[in-house]
C-alpha cells in the first residue's frame, strides 16, 4: 500500500477506535440515531393515545344552566362519564361573563358551566371553562361535540321543515370516485417526495451536529490533552493528519446519519404498514448523484469543522464555536423546505448549503436536471475545496501545537 | 553521519513567535553517542528548540538538518520524540499508543513489538503493556512515551523533561534507561532544568536563557570556564540576566480576543505592604 495512504488510514482507523471505545459515543452515534424517529413517530403516538383513553374515561362535572330544558343535552350524556347538573334559570347580560361561576370553576368545583338561553328560535350559548386544566378543557370538549351533533340534527330538521332535500341541500359538492386513484404521480413519486421533506434536512442537520464532537475531540482535544505534539513530530505531513482525521470524522459522523436514516424509514414503514410509503422510484444515476451530492456536502461541512475546532486552543472554546453555527445549516435547511421546486431559478443550487439540500429534494423525486446538477456539483465542489483548504491552513499553524494547559 | 560523527546540526537558529524572538542565534552539533542535556529555566527556550529539532517547528532563520543537510523535518523517521505532555491517548492501551506511532513510521507491529518489549523489561513495564493509560501514574506514562520513541528505532532520542514530576524511583529508572541508551551506543538530547540530574546523565551541557546559548561543553568544562566549585554555581553565574516569561501562548490573539482581554482584566490592587504583622 502507497505509505502516504498507509498513514492516512492508520489515524483514520485510531480514530474510529478510540472515539469508539467510549459508550457515551455509542449511545450518541449509534443509540440515539436510530431510535429518535421511532420514538417520535411510534412511542410518542401510542403515549399521545393513552393519554388521550384516559382522558375519555375520565369522569368530568358539567353544571349546564338554562332557560328552556334542553332534553337534547341530557340524552347525549345519558350513561357516560359526564355527570351533568341541571340548573334552570333567567339569564341577563352576556353568556360568556363567568360572573359567579368564576371561582367554582377556578377552584375546580366544578369543570365546565354550560349555559343555554333559548330565545326566537336561536339556542344562544357559552361554556364558562379553565383552559389551563385538562378536565375542564375534557368537559369543554364533550360538551362541544355534542352540540355540534345537536346541531346537524337540528340543522337537517329544519331544512326537512322547509321542504328540501337534506343531502343535497347540505353537501351539493362532491368528489367521485377515489381520490387516490385521480393521481397521476406513481407511488414511488410520491414516496419520494415525502421522503425529500425529511431526509436532506436530516441529513443536513445530523451531519453538521454528530461531526462537532468528534472533531473537537481530534483536533482541540488532542491539542488540550498534549497528543498533538507527539503527532506532529511522527513523519506524517500535516495534509496526512488532516485527511487521516477528516476520514475517522467523517466515518464516525457517517455511521450516525446512516442510522438514523434507517430509524426514520423504520419509522415511517411502521406508520405505514400499509401503504403510506413505498420505495422511491429513483434512476441509477439519481442515486449516484446523492451519494456524490451527500460526499461533496460532508467533506465541505466536516473539513469546516475541523479546521474550526483546530483553531480554537480548548475543547470549551471549540464548542462554543461549533455549537451556534449549527445555525447556519438550520437556517438554509428549513429555508429549503419551503422553496418551491417547479421552475425554481438555477441560482439557488450555487448557494451554499441550500444546494445540496435543493439537489436531494430534487433527486429524490428522481428529476434529474442537467443545468441544476452542472450548478450544484461545481460550486459544491468549489466549497469543499476552500473548506479544505481552509482546514489545512489551520492544521499547518505551528500555534496548534502549543495548549492552555 | 558525518566523519567525526555528527548527527544533527542546528546552524544559526532563531525562532520568532510574532514580534517576540524565543530563540536567537543557535548553534551546536550533536555527535552520534552522545547524551546531551539542554539547561535552562522556565522560558529559556528549551522546549522551542527541542520542537524544531523535532520538526514540529520551522527555524524563522537559520537550519536544523541532519549531517547531511537534509532538513529534519523531511527525515523525523530518524527522530523519537518524548513531549512534556507525554502525549498518550487514554482509551487506548500502552502498547496500542506504541503501535500506532509505529505504524505511521512504517516498522512492522512485529518489530516495534520486540523493541517494544527489550525496553520494557528494563522499564519494568511489561505487565501494563496491555493496560488502558487512562490510569496509569505520571511515571507509568512517561516509560510508555518512552517505550513508543523508542519502538522504531531511532537514532537520536529527544526527551523533553523526562524526570519532571516523577517520584524517585521513576526518575532513577528512566535516567537508568538513557544510560541503557547511550552503553547501546545511542544519541540522546535530554531537557531538564534539574542541574544534578544534567550533572549525572549528560556527556555534555548546553546551556539556554532567554533564547540564547549561555554555554555548552561537558559539566567539568563549564565549572572550569566560569571558575566556579559546583555546576549550579556555574549556572547561575551564567545566567545572571532576568528570565523572561513563557510566550509563546500568548501570541496572535485576534483583534477582538485582544480588546475583550482589555475590557475585563481585573485590577490589581494598588497597595504597598509596609511592614508590620500580616495576621491584622
Amino acid at each position: 500500500m502507497n505509505k502516504s495512504l498507509h498513514r492516512i488510514t492508520t489515524i483514520a482507523k485510531k480514530e474510529v477506535v478510540e472515539f469508539a471505545r467510549d459508550w457515551r459515543t455509542i449511545v450518541a452515534i449509534i443509540i440515539i440515531p436510530i431510535l429518535m424517529f421511532p420514538v417520535l413517530f411510534i412511542v410518542f403516538p401510542i403515549l399521545l393515545e393513552s393519554e388521550a383513553a384516559e382522558l375519555d374515561s375520565k369522569e368530568v362535572n358539567v353544571e349546564v344552566q338554562y332557560n328552556s330544558y334542553p332534553d337534547f343535552i341530557v340524552t347525549q350524556f345519558n350513561n357516560t362519564t359526564t355527570q351533568l347538573t341541571l340548573i334552570s334559570t333567567n339569564f341577563t347580560g352576556s353568556l360568556s361573563d363567568p360572573r359567579d361561576d368564576l371561582d367554582r370553576v377556578r377552584d375546580m368545583e366544578i369543570d365546565a358551566v354550560l349555559r343555554l338561553n333559548y330565545s326566537s328560535d336561536i339556542w344562544y350559548y357559552s361554556i364558562i371553562h379553565l383552559s389551563t386544566s385538562e378536565s375542564s378543557s375534557e368537559a369543554k370538549a364533550r360538551i362541544i361535540n355534542a352540540l355540534i351533533s345537536f346541531e346537524n340534527n337540528l340543522t337537517a330538521q329544519r331544512i326537512a321543515a322547509g321542504g328540501l332535500e337534506v343531502n343535497s341541500t347540505l353537501d351539493p359538492l362532491r368528489w367521485d370516485g377515489e381520490t387516490s386513484n385521480a393521481d397521476v404521480a406513481t407511488e414511488g413519486e410520491q414516496a419520494g417526495l415525502i421522503l425529500s421533506l425529511f431526509i436532506p434536512l436530516v441529513l443536513a442537520i445530523w451531519t453538521f451536529s454528530s461531526a462537532i464532537q468528534p472533531s473537537i475531540d481530534m483536533t482541540a482535544g488532542e491539542r488540550e490533552r498534549g497528543t498533538l505534539e507527539a503527532l506532529l513530530g511522527l513523519p506524517c505531513s500535516r495534509n496526512e493528519l488532516l485527511v487521516g482525521k477528516w476520514l475517522g470524522v467523517a466515518t464516525i459522523t457517517g455511521v450516525g446519519v446512516l442510522l438514523q436514516i434507517v430509524g426514520l424509514l423504520f419509522a415511517i414503514g411502521y406508520l405505514a404498514s400499509s401503504d403510506f410509503i413505498g420505495v422511491p422510484d429513483l434512476s441509477g444515476f439519481a442515486i449516484l448523484l446523492i451519494i456524490l451530492s451527500i460526499m461533496l456536502f460532508a467533506i465541505m461541512v466536516v473539513a469546516l469543522e475541523l479546521a474550526l475546532a483546530m483553531r480554537s486552543h480548548s475543547v470549551k472554546e471549540a464548542g462554543s464555536i461549533l455549537g451556534p453555527a449549527i445555525i447556519l445549516i438550520i437556517f438554509p435547511a428549513l429555508f429549503t423546505q419551503v422553496i418551491n421546486l417547479d421552475g425554481i431559478e438555477s441560482f439557488w443550487f450555487g448557494i451554499p448549503v441550500i444546494n445540496i439540500l435543493l439537489a436531494l429534494r430534487e433527486l429524490l423525486l428522481d428529476r434529474v436536471i442537467i443545468e441544476h446538477v452542472v450548478i450544484w456539483m461545481i460550486t459544491s465542489i468549489v466549497y469543499a475545496t476552500l473548506a479544505a483548504y481552509y482546514a489545512a491552513r489551520q492544521f499547518k499553524r505551528e500555534d496548534i501545537v502549543t495548549t492552555l494547559s | 553521519m558525518t566523519s567525526d560523527g555528527t548527527l544533527l546540526k542546528v546552524s544559526n537558529v532563531r525562532k520568532n513567535f510574532a514580534e517576540v524572538i524565543a530563540l536567537d542565534g543557535v548553534s551546536f552539533e550533536i555527535k552520534s553517542g552522545e547524551v546531551v542535556g539542554l539547561v535552562g529555566s522556565n522560558g529559556a527556550g528549551k522546549t522551542t528548540l527541542l520542537r524544531l529539532m523535532s520538526g514540529v517547528y520551522r527555524p524563522s532563520n537559520g537550519d536544523v538538518t541532519l549531517a547531511d543537510g537534509t532538513p529534519v523535518y523531511r527525515m523525523r523517521g530518524n527522530l523519537g520524540v518524548v513531549p512534556e505532555s507525554t502525549g498518550l491517548y487514554s482509551r487506548l492501551t500502552a502498547w496500542e499508543n506504541i503501535r500506532y506511532h509505529s505504524r505511521l513510521y512504517g516498522v512492522s507491529d512485529s518489530i516495534a513489538w520486540k523493541r517494544t518489549l527489550k525496553f520494557a523489561q528494563s522499564l519494568d513495564m511489561e505487565d501494563n503493556l496491555s493496560r488502558y493509560t487512562k490510569g496509569f501514574s505520571r511515571g507509568m506514562r512517561q516509560k510508555t512515551a518512552l517505550l513508543r520513541a523508542l519502538a522504531h528505532g531511532p537514532k537520536v532520542l529527544l526527551l523533553d523533561e523526562p524526570t519532571a514530576g516523577l517520584d524517585v524511583t521513576s526518575a532513577r529508572t528512566v535516567r537508568a534507561l538513557v544510560e541503557q541508551i547511550k552503553q547501546e551506543g545511542g544519541t540522546v538530547v535530554y531537557s531538564t532544568h534539574q542541574l544534578f540530574e544534567a550533572q549525572q546523565v549528560c556527556d555534555r551541557i548546553i546551556i539556554i536563557h532567554n533564547g540564547v546559548i549561555k554555554a555548552n561543553g561537558p559539566p567539568s568544562k563549564l565549572i572550569q570556564d566560569t571558575a566556579t566549585e559546583t555546576l549550579e554555581e556555574a549556572y547561575v553565574s551564567l545566567t545572571q540576566e532576568k528570565a523572561r516569561m513563557r510566550f509563546e501562548d500568548a501570541k496572535q490573539e485576534s483583534g477582538i480576543t485582544k480588546l475583550w482581554h482589555k475590557l475585563f482584566r481585573p485590577k490589581t490592587p494598588e497597595l504597598a505592604y509596609e511592614g508590620g504583622d500580616l495576621d491584622e
